[in-house]
């Protein structure tokens, strides 16, 4: 691909590359990975769960909750592989275009690490569930052919940001949550680790591909804010996942998958998660909805 | 059944396009960007509550969706038949 009408991107990366090089760890050795994970332990922290704090949770069985932490630990990470392996081709047919030499040193940095980490996670959904979940059905019409060029970079970045983002709040909560089994617990340690360095890099670029919008048509704003709200929501609703819910026992799961996506304890979660989010797009002027914005 | 489903996918559809307000029957859905690709999941997870039967991700036929002649032909025809 040529990425023609855009501005080079310059920003000051070498305190994100010199970090990137003293905090390099080998994933395929640096994990004791346990032959079995304790089947009365949740793999992901019951309040991050996609029914927590609704009835919905309330009426499961203690078993049929502990297969649901199971199957949306499964979900959650197959989601990262998928969203992984969407948005690092994307970056790898960018690195050596003429626009972004000036970032291609961390973007070497970038793509290593997210490969490992697909590496990681799809570890451990194929070591102790035996699957990954398929990826959700995409349209390749893309729907932001109609912009500029710079535009539709931003467009790429923002993704990359927005779903960085949002995995990191998971990851962040988890990486402490001693209720977990130790495995899962420093998967989600080491990705926040990382994607800290990629979200700080993912903010300066989304900031750097903007100002080039807004020098050239900021009418394009409110059109990318936008697309960037309904990602957003998007991205939430991916991890209420049906097979999940069918998975783990409970009847009935798109009428379940829908109640719960509109539940207000729901809402209220959805709001939290994408709250840091919201706050930088609203602060970089690009407004995007919600109750947290 | 029939004409209750697509009554439910007419709505979902206008619901995410106030710009329309009506679908002809052979209308390119995807084409249009009606149903873009952020949609496109809540779409299949509808069709497959109102049809009854699951639709496996890996396996799409984009054609299947692309006019609501198709969807009702292939989610809401074939098990009368």
């Amino acid at each position: 691909m040529v990425v023609r009408d855009i501005e080079p991107v310059v920003l000051d990366l070498d305190r994100l590359e010199q970090m990137a090089k003293s905090d390099y760890y080998n994933p395929y050795t640096a994990f004791d990975w346990p032959e079995a994970i304790e089947a009365d332990r949740p793999w992901m922290s019951e309040s991050l769960t996609t029914l927590a704090g609704t009835e919905m949770w309330d009426e499961l069985t203690r078993d049929q909750q502990l297969a649901l932490t199971r199957y949306e630990a499964i979900n959650f990470f197959s989601l990262n592989i998928h969203g992984i392996r969407e948005l690092l081709s994307e970056v790898v047919m960018r690195i050596h275009e003429r626009a972004y030499a000036g970032v291609s040193e961390f973007l070497h940095h970038f793509i290593g690490e997210e490969n490992e980490h697909m590496w990681l996670f799809a570890e451990f959904c194929l070591r102790y569930d035996g699957k990954l979940y398929p990826a959700q059905p995409r349209l390749a019409a893309g729907s932001m052919d109609h912009l500029s060029p710079p535009a539709r970079e931003l467009v790429v970045f923002a993704r990359v940001l927005i779903f960085e983002e949002i995995v990191d709040h998971y990851n962040a909560y988890m990486a402490t949550d001693e209720t977990l089994p130790r495995i899962a617990r420093e998967i989600n340690r080491v990705h926040h680790q990382d994607e800290s360095r990629h979200v700080a890099f993912g903010r300066m670029m989304f900031t750097g591909l903007l100002e080039q919008v807004a020098r050239r048509d900021p009418a394009e704003i409110p059109v990318i804010a936008e697309y960037l709200e309904d990602y957003l929501q998007y991205s939430i609703a991916t991890l209420y996942n049906p097979a999940a819910y069918r998975d783990a026992g409970i009847p009935d799961a798109l009428n379940l998958r829908r109640r719960a996506l509109e539940h207000p304890a729901r809402r209220a979660a959805h709001d939290q998660v994408l709250k840091r989010t919201r706050r930088f797009l609203n602060r970089s002027g690009v407004s995007v909805g919600g109750s947290a914005a | 059944m029939t004409t209750e489903a697509m009554r439910s996918v007419q709505e979902f559809i206008l619901g995410r396009n106030p710009k329309l307000d009506r679908l002809d029957g052979d209308f390119d859905l995807i084409d249009s960007r009606a149903i873009n690709s952020l949609a496109f999941v809540e779409f299949i997870f509808l069709l497959e509550e109102l049809a009854g039967e699951p639709i496996d991700p890996e396996d799409l036929d984009l054609d299947d969706f692309r006019t609501l002649n198709a969807i009702e032909a292939r989610f809401f025809t074939q098990k009368a038949a």
